[in-house]
């Protein structure tokens, strides 16, 4: 009781912070919700992919990638629960762009399905690292977990790279869309 | 003394005051005088004033029922049972102070507190699906808070003029409107079952996987010509 007291009222605010400033609570759930809607989105983008793609030769290797997300993604739903943390609002359209995104590169072939996963891939990557700066050692289990999954990404980007992602077609007009969208959507998923 | 049980203090004392002074300052400073706290309690424990103090009512309730629920094997309930007695149990938390809720809302209903009273209505039905277990991270999340939000807020104005023996009505009521969310839940099965029709229309995507298939085996994209070769 006396927990869910303190998290009705208003929490203690960190030394230096202004008015109007995420609490060090809603900083918090604001990480495990973008990171919750990260991975789904990114369970979504192979799935995409691996719709089109699933029975090529890269099959095996989406499918890999892909379940190493979904354990991503299980590890943040337990994360939401037990922290009481709202989900994103937006995961319907998450649900729908994702697949889109991964659907539509891998129709512009292997190539430009490989950048994408590179362009994502690496904007997921910083995106952790800003994140574990930002976990003090009370939240050792979760930067833990953290780091273990950035090192999986940076594994997949790995992958993408060895497949010829560079060669895609048009690679840095792709790869720059693709994570000036990441970045988008990450500020989004923060906030809503 | 910490900052919260400052809080609850202050708040139970004032609670009996509402009844007659409504959520003002007034009532604030006589339930600190009451509870034997000194003058400056008040602005202590709520510096928001009055909105802080309504705000604490509503997340003490919710605290409350919380602690009562987790003393009940909620385990064996299905997930309408539990619902229905975190319902109740909400209810019964409020019993004791019903006046204070009638104001309560009277002062929610101000057009300037509306914001605060919808938010005050969301955390009190994420606490009661926290309490059920729920564990839904989807879009589910929030359509269920939606129904129940719903089924509260009428079963409050219900509660607040229910003159029967120990609530039956009440409870009934909240087993009808209850009953009403089950048939939307129905519903959207018999929706989904729709949504399963539409997988034997023509996809775009297994139309595009065709089209590249044979483009492929025409020899126009050597990639592709290899990858059908393997497989």
């Amino acid at each position: 009781m006396t927990e869910s007291t303190t998290l009705n009222s208003p929490a203690p605010r960190m030394v230096g912070s202004l008015p109007g400033d995420p609490t060090p609570r809603q900083r918090l759930a604001r990480m495990v919700r973008v990171d919750h809607a990260g991975e789904y989105g990114a369970k979504r983008i192979y799935e995409g992919q691996i719709s089109v793609l699933g029975k090529g030769r890269h099959g095996k290797t989406l499918r890999h990638m892909a379940d190493q997300e979904l354990v991503h993604l299980q590890y943040f739903e337990k994360q939401l629960n037990a922290r009481k943390v709202r989900p994103t609002l937006l995961q319907p359209l998450w649900h729908l762009t994702g697949f889109l995104l991964g659907a539509g590169t891998a129709l512009l072939g292997e190539r430009a399905a490989m950048a994408c996963t590179v362009a994502v891939e690496e904007v997921i990557e910083g995106h952790y690292e800003e994140q574990l700066k930002h976990l003090g050692p009370d939240e050792a289990e979760l930067a833990d977990s953290i780091r273990v999954f950035q090192a999986e990404e940076v594994e997949h980007r790995d992958i993408g790279l060895a497949n010829e992602a560079e060669q895609a077609p048009a690679y840095p007009v792709l790869s720059a869309a693709i994570k000036a969208g990441t970045k988008a959507v990450i500020w989004v998923a923060e906030r809503v | 003394m910490t900052i919260d049980q400052l809080r609850d203090a202050l708040l139970l004392a004032t609670l009996p005051n509402v009844t007659f002074d409504g959520w003002s300052l007034q009532a604030l400073r006589d339930g600190a005088d009451q509870a034997g706290l000194d003058s400056t309690a008040a602005l202590r424990a709520f510096p928001g004033g009055v909105a802080d103090a309504v705000a604490h009512f509503s997340a003490w309730t919710d605290a409350e029922t919380l602690a009562r629920l987790d003393a009940q094997p909620l385990d064996a309930l299905k997930v309408r049972e539990k619902i229905a007695l975190a319902v109740r149990t909400h209810f019964e938390v409020l019993e004791p102070h019903r006046e204070a809720k009638r104001r309560q809302l009277s002062y929610l209903a101000m057009p300037q507190n509306v914001g605060l009273g919808l938010k005050l209505l969301y955390a009190t039905v994420d606490s009661l699906w926290f309490a059920a277990g729920d564990t839904a991270t989807d879009y589910n999340h929030y359509t269920k808070r939606a129904l129940l939000a719903a089924v509260v807020s009428s079963a409050t104005f219900y509660w607040l003029d229910d003159q029967s023996d120990d609530h039956a009505e009440t409870w009934a009521f909240v087993d009808r409107r209850l009953a009403d969310v089950m048939s939307v839940g129905k519903a959207t099965a018999s929706l989904g079952k729709l949504g399963a029709l539409l997988s034997h229309l023509p996809s775009p995507v297994r139309f595009a996987r065709q089209i590249r298939q044979r483009s492929g085996s025409a020899g126009i994209d050597a990639t592709t010509l290899n990858r059908t070769e393997a497989v």
